[in-house]
């Protein structure tokens, strides 16, 4: 088996350490005896996307946004091709509000979104941002659990039809909604950085999974071969704990 | 007004240093009295303020000391309390009651975000800056906007400016500050250059064009000699460039003389340069500053060295990834065994986001000189966790009580490596302090 992974502009949406949600892909399967293989994708790079079973976007400040922009919309018609093969899309922060209607950044210029979902993002009032750890009970495919980690926008992403999961303790998707993220059974997004997938292995497999049924359409989400998990459940629960979320 | 703010921070100071305390309070009481007491202050003396992520505190000191050494009066925040009210606290304790500052020189280390209140109240002379890197993301917001900030508050500076040359996020201050001149200090490229770094995370573009910055090598994360793909953005015409002998033996010379740098690593002699960039200014005599290099403390945390029960232990203070990496470096030019304690705590002063770690190369331990890593601290876990994704197969122990975590670096018989963040470095001194033989 092996898993073709595009990481979009991994040298300027490298925000937060989400780099390490790479670490966690590789050694996952790797510990599993599945080939990973990750590409990376930058401004002006001719890419296939529909060629691969993972795509991943992480998240940038204003500027980087700004400047990649273009080259993103470019690709609009590749995207929308990658998700009708079902390539599966895993989006943080920027990557994620990129996704919706538009964003309004923090000096209140609108960046016009992929417009593949309805919801949209504005800024703040005040600049005022969703600072801080967070616990979310998430929903993937019937699959209810708890994850965690942190989150630091100022972009309240509204109108999210089919969220990531359920606010805990923290923000998420905004200041009032009480919801976290966007599913929709081939595009996970977040605004959880930490990063991800070190404290949520479950979430990391998921991705796994969903990406490897592109090519392997029979493959179940119990068919992947349980690791030791003890340390990751570990620093959950200690994350978790501290939340009053368990 | 600015007898009362005078005298009452004088009388706090004096009251505080009876039960041997410092701090910012006698300044917080003294700007509720007179919130325009530092623009009331007579100075005649040049002022110089120092700032930048890494390295102003070290900065900072050896710049205060080297003026010392050269046998000037100098006031100078020296504990490194760098915001609006320490800075106050400072002044004001200096200040005779009619506001007259005696000194020759005064040398303050200033806080990225408390550049604007202190250049629009003081009239200074030189601003030196260190480097910008991404430190604390939670606090200091994004790095774009901090160094926009600055920007602004340097628009009309018309001072000097006594620039890190091989930093292009300083660099574009003096397109900000047009009636400003500026000075550029460097290193020449050395053995640990490098011509790809993936440690870079800024610096990746032109801030006049935004189109690629080109290296022809990187010293360290971002810091490099660079060009744009454009050709309207490069490493500018440097005053003062040392160049490296030693990094193991800490030396390095500038025009024929020889210098020792007070710790080790290639941004320690940055720091160096910047002194010697002012001392050049100022028309200080460099031995003044070569005397000042060797016989400087160096500050808690910083490679600092303790003997535990009867093993050589290094203890390091990390903050953001890049001082982190520096870190690193040292502790992989050790060819010995050794054993490594991390703390890592996400309280306010440590940052509360602890994702930094993944943007630090723990790499640099995943070997088997590294022969057991100890994790304690709040998030011990996610320190176990980023070792463990780092590939790191050897003894990984997590505990959580910090008093245990040191207690079982007794056991090992190699060199040792104490890392802890802010809020970790003191408690952990303590107890390696308290086995000290
Ligand atoms: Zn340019």
């Amino acid at each position: 088996m092996k898993l073709k992974v595009c990481w979009m502009y991994h040298d300027i949406m490298d925000l937060y350490g989400d780099k390490g949600n790479m670490m966690v892909l590789t050694k996952r399967c790797k510990d599993r005896g599945i080939d990973i293989e990750i590409d990376t994708c930058a401004i002006g790079e001719k890419k296939d996307l529909s060629k691969f079973h993972l795509m991943f976007l992480g998240g940038g400040a204003d500027k980087e946004q700004h400047m990649l922009i273009d080259d993103l919309l470019a690709r609009k018609n590749n995207i929308q091709k990658a998700m009708d093969s079902n390539t599966f899309i895993f989006l943080v922060c920027g990557g994620y509000q990129l996704f919706g209607q538009y964003y309004i950044d923090a000096n209140n210029e609108k960046i016009e979104g992929l417009k593949f979902f309805d919801y949209y993002t504005e800024s703040g009032d005040n600049g005022k941002r969703c600072i801080g750890n967070i616990a979310i009970q998430c929903n993937l495919d019937g699959e209810e659990f708890m994850a965690v980690g942190f989150e630091n926008h100022g972009g309240q992403t509204r109108n999210v039809a089919t969220p990531f999961g359920k606010v805990i303790a923290g923000y998420g998707n905004n200041f009032e909604d009480k919801i976290e993220g966007f599913y929709n059974g081939k595009v996970l997004g977040t605004y959880m950085h930490g990063p991800l997938f070190p404290k949520n292995p479950k979430i990391a497999d998921f991705v796994i999974y969903k990406s490897l049924t592109k090519e392997y359409p029979d493959l179940k989400f119990s068919d992947l071969l349980p690791l030791d998990d003890s340390l990751e459940n570990k620093a959950k629960n200690q994350m978790l704990k501290r939340l009053h979320a368990i | 007004m600015k007898y009362l703010a005078i005298l009452l921070n004088k009388l706090a100071s004096f009251l505080l240093s009876l039960v041997h305390r410092g701090g910012s309070l006698p300044g917080q009481l003294a700007l509720k009295v007179d919130a325009n007491i530092l623009k009331e202050l007579k100075i005649s003396c040049p002022i110089i303020l120092v700032t930048g992520t890494n390295g102003k505190t070290s900065t900072s000191n050896l710049i205060a000391s080297m003026f010392e050494t050269a046998h000037k009066q100098v006031v100078t925040n020296r504990k490194g309390d760098n915001m609006r009210a320490g800075i106050t606290t400072c002044l004001l304790k200096a200040a005779s009651l009619s506001g007259v500052v005696p000194a020759d020189y005064i040398v303050l280390e200033v806080d990225e975000l408390n550049i604007p209140y202190i250049i629009k109240s003081l009239p200074v002379t030189a601003l030196v800056v260190t480097n910008f890197f991404r430190d604390q993301l939670d606090r200091a917001r994004e790095m774009e906007q901090l160094i926009q900030k600055v920007e602004e508050a340097i628009h009309d500076f018309d001072g000097t400016l006594i620039l890190n040359a091989n930093d292009p996020n300083v660099v574009r201050l003096k397109d900000a500050a047009v009636q400003a001149d500026a000075r550029y200090f460097a290193m020449e490229r050395c053995e640990e250059s490098k011509t790809v770094n993936k440690e870079a995370s800024e610096g990746k573009f032109c801030p006049r064009c935004g189109g690629k910055l080109i290296y022809d090598f990187y010293q360290y994360s971002h810091i490099g000699e660079y060009h744009c793909e454009n050709k309207d953005y490069e490493t500018p015409a440097t005053d003062v460039i040392g160049s490296v002998k030693s990094i193991r033996d800490r030396q390095f010379t500038w025009k024929d003389m020889e210098f020792h740098a007070p710790q080790g690593g290639l941004y320690t002699m940055y720091n160096c340069m910047a002194v010697l960039c002012v001392a050049d200014f100022f028309h200080i005599d460099m031995q003044y500053a070569a005397k000042t290099f060797e016989t400087m403390d160096v500050p808690d945390g910083r490679n600092e060295e303790f003997n535990f029960h009867g093993q050589k232990c290094v203890l390091n203070l990390v903050k953001n990834p890049t001082g982190a990496n520096e870190v690193m470096k040292v502790i992989e030019e050790d060819q010995d065994d050794k054993t490594v304690l991390l703390v890592l705590n996400d309280h306010a002063q440590d940052g509360t986001d602890v994702s930094w770690i993944y943007d630090t190369f723990f790499e640099k331990l995943v070997n088997e000189k590294t022969v057991h890593i100890i994790c304690s601290g709040t998030r011990c876990y996610d320190m176990a966790l980023r070792l463990k994704y780092a590939g790191y197969k050897e003894r990984i122990e997590v505990e959580e009580n910090l008093e245990k975590a040191v207690a079982s670096l007794k056991n090992a018989d190699t060199t040792m490596y104490a890392i802890a963040t802010y809020t970790a470095l003191q408690p952990v001194r303590k107890l390696l302090r308290r086995n000290e033989k």
